[in-house]
């Protein structure tokens, strides 16, 4: 397998959705504020379930909130 | 710091201490059966009450955090710390249940049965906090 990792935009796009919180994210989408904050931080990948989730509540695409650094 | 996070971090500490202490004192002192049982028995009454006591009170401060269903994280940290000590018992249960009968018996088969168990469940404790701490994308 190849390197790299996975980044997002979820702190910008959060910012952006009306200044919405960690805790409002993740109640939106089933799992708790210190699970968004993990995946902010770089150290938790969702499954690809809560990815599209994530994305659906921002009224994103996929592609625009989550990234592969390769 | 997560909810899960948290009583991992309670069920480790009385783990080390209380076993900790369990063991040293077995592993040093010549004491009888009887002795033996009774202090294992006192040791895994006084974790268990200290591990329900911190974290009822830990539960009444963080509201419905506590009462919250584990997300997928806390499943993914889970199976990890799991399938980790899964080798560690195993590894436990070949030295006790096949290697050591040949030259042991009695009671250090059985402390030595207790050490694999306390082992293995330090080690998923651990594996749990250590995921939690520094990410963990299984």
């Amino acid at each position: 397998m190849g390197e790299g990792r996975l980044s997002n935009q979820l702190r910008t796009l959060r910012f952006l959705a009306g200044e919405m919180t960690q805790a409002e994210l993740g109640a939106k989408i089933g799992v708790t504020r210190q699970t968004i904050a993990a995946i902010e931080q770089g150290k938790y990948s969702p499954t690809l379930e809560a990815a599209f989730r994530i994305a659906s509540v921002l009224g994103k695409r996929l592609d625009e909130v989550f990234q592969w650094e390769g | 710091m997560a909810w899960r996070e948290k009583t991992a971090w309670i069920t480790l500490v009385a783990m080390v201490l209380t076993y900790g202490a369990y063991f040293t004192l077995v592993s040093g002192v010549p004491l009888s059966t009887l002795t033996m049982l009774e202090l294992f028995g006192a040791v895994t009454v006084f974790q268990v009450i200290a591990v329900v006591i911190v974290t009822a009170v830990l539960a009444a401060l963080s509201s419905d955090e506590a009462l919250a269903k584990p997300d997928e994280r806390d499943r993914a940290v889970a199976r990890r710390g799991a399938s980790i000590a899964y080798f560690v018992l195993m590894a436990g249960v070949i030295t006790v249940g096949v290697v050591m009968p040949f030259r042991d018996a009695g009671w250090r088969l059985t402390n030595a049965a207790l050490f694999a168990l306390v082992l293995a469940e330090t080690v998923r404790y651990l594996t749990v906090v250590v995921s939690y701490r520094r990410g963990w994308h299984g």
